[in-house]
């Protein structure tokens, strides 16, 4: 019974019915949708999505913000890519792209955790900079003829018509639940984020568990950097343009508060399935994919607002239930 | 006493913090012995806070050091703090709102576990709070907060226990439940600290008193060698005179032939029901009863917060039921806050705005551009008349000490000229000096006419300043006192719904009057 309620409770249950609702609801308007084929497809297609929103979970988790996981994700696969294309082995890239992940978040990381600037300006500020930087890097132009192999290992499947990538990043994101709601340590990210002061004086160490948030984030921004490049098989300047209100709506479309403290990744990873469907979702609909911007944005919206009001109406509701079960009913006064 | 004697648990020694020019602490020492409760009282401002946040390792001292058991603390490192076994409750709970109560308790330890589990449900069988563990922390009340925290502390064993005033947010079955376990816990030999502005309780608790003044020991000892006089007066600055105690304004010249101001109908809300109370013009009304009795809960209702479920609220024979708030407060009805960081201030404004926002709607420092020079006299006005302790009108409020806060707060809502006004724990957490000022401008504004429903939880302040009180009980009024019925033991067995005075034996916390720390000048 109470892990049944627990389950009802969960918003990323209700974000998978969500799912389930929106792939069923295009099935019906274009039956030609629902073959195993297109439907792998749209987890297939989320998983450079899923990293990023992953990666965004936890600094919202800590009560923080990472906007600058697009750029990040456009200079890894411009980094990596250049290597590739100039024949460095694939292990020496992913790690150069990994260390680039990891610096970025440990810049972010200064910033916010050890500085104390607003989150949002200071990611934003450092999303400018690494944008630059890639242009810079790429002088403008396009990163092309990546090994074909790397290319070829996007589409090989593991389970059915779902590739690789999609079943190892599906592995991790179970690990990271995982390790965020049943270790000690990993709900400190949580901890910290409902409330920072609390956490400082039952002795949590608060700003490296920051610093870590955004290591992380970096790292996973970094490895959907890596997978874009073998996915896409080019990268302009503008990859990964755009991909934070990507991960933020994936994050609060799965639960995640944008004031910190609530959520699990695994909501997460399903809002980022969504929002990879989407796009995909709109060719079936008859719809140019001119669209898609337009409606991540209104989902987001949409979904914020209503989340706001639910929030309200729930602490209203506890709050009159907590009062009215003080009132003494009719003249029972001792 | 003796300092740095090697047998203390806690040795302050010769702290000094400054925040810019302010010196705040002025070299502080401190010892405190196992199985000691050392009550640290002071008046607002005087540096209680600042210290526990250096011994918590919260703020890096200027000077001086803490050592637990002799050995030295790292400053500024609230691990090494906890590390040392010292655990602070804070006065306003701080806990992780959207966890569950278990969690809340066990985050931060190292112990597996189900070895947490066994070990939690030890101490609450020990100390006999019930908790349904899985609770969210959102939704408990204050004074379950305030014992979440407790239980947390209690959990870490500490060796030195801060308590920051533990009392002001719980019940009277909470407080004999919380003494017992202070109680318990000396004997195990832990050192507290017991912060508290309730002298009733000093005598009651404490094996030690230690007084702050200005960022100084002012005095300490054994607490046997101190009367309660001893404390007040070493409380107070030196230059005002203490125990100057007379009885507060007769209640002769309300005229209860003519109609009231205020009349409450039957009115029900949120966690009361059908109330039934009328307010003479001038008239103090004291409304007394425990911690989540429904008191605040009816103002704020009369105030426009929450919904009404049924009767009316008349003022002056006209229906403002269920209106607006703005259109309440134009009516002539205001509310002060009990909480005042969260609801009464502005605290990154200056005093001269907090004093003066009421006054924007109504268009009366000018109608588009504010009239400075105005605003600035109302402020200088009030600042003089409550004697609030500001550098300027042009200090930020967020930097005030509670009392002046509270001084601010008052004024704005008197700057209305409002006809009713509704103080919810006018005083709480204010020290002696600062309450006796706010007692004389409340005797003050109701010659003027105003009358004051005036919520406390401080059964003397009722005594001091009422006219007539009535207490409520489980969202009831369930008694009503004339000015001479008016006694402390009256309004505490009304509070705890018995009605019958020689009932009072049940209650086991027994209370000690403690009158003589009120200060009147009015």
């Amino acid at each position: 019974m109470g892990t049944l309620k627990k389950l009802l409770k969960a918003r990323s249950l209700s974000s998978a019915v969500f799912l389930a609702a929106l792939l069923l609801a295009v099935g019906a308007v274009n039956p030609s949708f629902l073959s195993p084929s297109n439907v792998s497809a749209c987890f297939n297609t989320s998983v450079v999505y899923t990293l990023v929103a992953v990666g965004m979970a936890f600094t919202l988790l800590v009560g923080e913000i990472d906007v600058s996981v697009g750029a990040n994700l456009g200079l890894v696969a411009a980094v990596v890519g250049t290597m590739l294309r100039d024949g460095q082995p694939l292990a020496s890239a992913c790690l150069v792209g990994i260390l680039i992940g990891v610096v970025i978040g440990c810049i972010n990381a200064w910033g916010v955790a050890v500085m104390g600037a607003p989150s949002l300006i200071f990611t934003l500020g450092a999303n400018g900079v690494l944008r630059g930087i890639v242009y810079l890097y790429t002088n403008g132009a396009w990163v092309e003829n990546l090994p074909k192999g790397f290319k070829d290992f996007s589409s090989v499947t593991a389970v059915g018509s779902l590739t690789v990538y999609f079943c190892a990043v599906f592995v991790l994101v179970l690990a990271i639940h995982l390790i965020l709601t049943r270790t000690r340590h990993g709900r400190y990210f949580a901890a910290v984020g409902d409330n920072a002061q609390a956490a400082t004086l039952v002795g949590l160490p608060t700003r490296r568990i920051k610093v870590l948030a955004y290591v992380l984030c970096g790292v996973l921004s970094a490895l959907g950097g890596i997978i874009f490049c073998s996915r896409i098989g080019f990268v302009t300047p503008m990859s990964g343009n755009g991909y934070e209100m990507k991960a933020v709506a994936a994050c609060v479309l799965g639960g995640i508060s944008l004031l910190g403290g609530v959520g699990s990744v695994i909501g997460s990873a399903i809002g980022a399935v969504i929002m990879a469907s989407i796009s995909y979702l709109l060719v079936f609909m008859g719809f140019s994919s001119n669209y898609d911007n337009a409606i991540t944005g209104v989902i987001l919206i949409v979904i914020v607002v209503v989340d706001a009001l639910l929030q309200h109406r729930t602490s209203k509701r506890n709050r009159r239930a907590r009062l009215d079960a003080r009132v003494s009913m009719g003249g029972d006064i001792r | 006493m003796e300092h740095g004697r090697d047998d203390a648990l806690l040795s302050v020694r010769g702290v000094r913090k400054s925040f810019g020019p302010n010196e705040v602490l002025k070299g502080i020492s401190l010892d405190v012995m196992p199985g000691e409760v050392c009550a640290l009282i002071g008046g607002n401002g005087a540096g209680k806070s600042t210290l526990m946040k250096i011994i918590m390792g919260i703020y890096n001292p200027d000077a001086g050091e803490v050592l637990v058991c002799g050995k030295r603390v790292d400053a500024g490192r609230p691990r090494a703090s906890l590390g040392h076994g010292i655990y602070m409750v804070p006065q306003e709970p701080m806990l992780f709102p959207n966890m569950t109560v278990r969690e809340n308790v066990t985050m931060g330890f190292a112990a597996k576990k189900p070895v947490l589990d066994r070990e939690l449900s030890r101490v609450m069988d020990e100390i006999g709070w019930g908790f349904d563990l899985e609770r969210t922390a959102s939704t408990l009340s204050v004074a379950e907060q305030g014992m979440v925290e407790i239980l947390r502390g209690l959990m870490r064993h500490p060796k030195i226990l801060i308590l920051d005033e533990p009392t002001s947010a719980l019940t009277f079955d909470e407080v004999s439940s919380l003494f017992s376990i202070i109680g318990r816990l000396r004997g195990t030999g832990i050192g507290i600290i017991y912060i508290t502005h309730r002298m009733a309780e000093i005598f009651q608790i404490s094996t030690s008193v230690a007084i702050l003044r200005d960022g100084a020991v002012a005095m300490q000892g054994p607490i046997g060698s101190f009367t309660r006089e001893d404390l007040v007066r070493a409380l107070l600055p030196s230059d005002t005179k203490a125990g100057k105690c007379q009885a507060a304004g007769t209640s002769c010249d309300i005229d209860y032939g003519k109609p009231p101001v205020l009349e409450l109908r039957n009115l029900s809300g949120y966690g009361f029901r059908e109330i039934n109370l009328k307010i003479w013009p001038g008239e103090i009304v004291g409304l007394a009863g425990v911690v989540g009795a429904g008191r605040t809960e009816m103002a704020t209702t009369i105030f426009g917060r929450s919904k009404v479920l049924g009767g009316s609220v008349l003022l002056d024979g006209q229906d403002i039921t269920g209106r607006r708030t703005r259109n309440i407060i134009a009516a002539g009805v205001n509310y002060v806050p009990e909480d005042r960081f969260r609801d009464g201030l502005f605290c990154m404004r200056d005093v001269e705005e907090n004093t003066t926002s009421a006054l924007l709607g109504e268009g009366a420092l000018g109608a588009v551009f504010l009239d400075g020079g105005k605003a600035g006299l109302v402020t200088r006005r009030y600042v003089e008349t409550f004697r609030t302790k500001v550098t300027g009108i042009s200090q930020e409020v967020g930097g005030l000490s509670g009392g002046n806060q509270q001084k601010i707060v008052i004024a704005r809502t008197f700057s209305t000229s409002p006809r009713v006004v509704i103080l919810d724990e006018p005083t709480r957490g204010i020290d002696a000096a600062a309450r006796g000022d706010v007692y004389a401008v409340l005797q003050q504004l109701r010659k003027t006419g105003v009358s004051i429903l005036l919520i406390s939880s401080d059964m003397e302040e009722i005594v001091e300043l009422a006219d007539r009180a009535v207490t409520m009980f489980r969202g009831r009024i369930n008694a009503e006192f004339s000015k001479q019925e008016i006694s402390q033991d009256n309004l505490m067995s009304a509070a705890f719904g018995m009605r019958s005075q020689k009932s009072s034996g049940e209650v086991q916390y027994t209370w000690v009057p403690s009158k003589s720390y009120s200060r009147h000048e009015a």
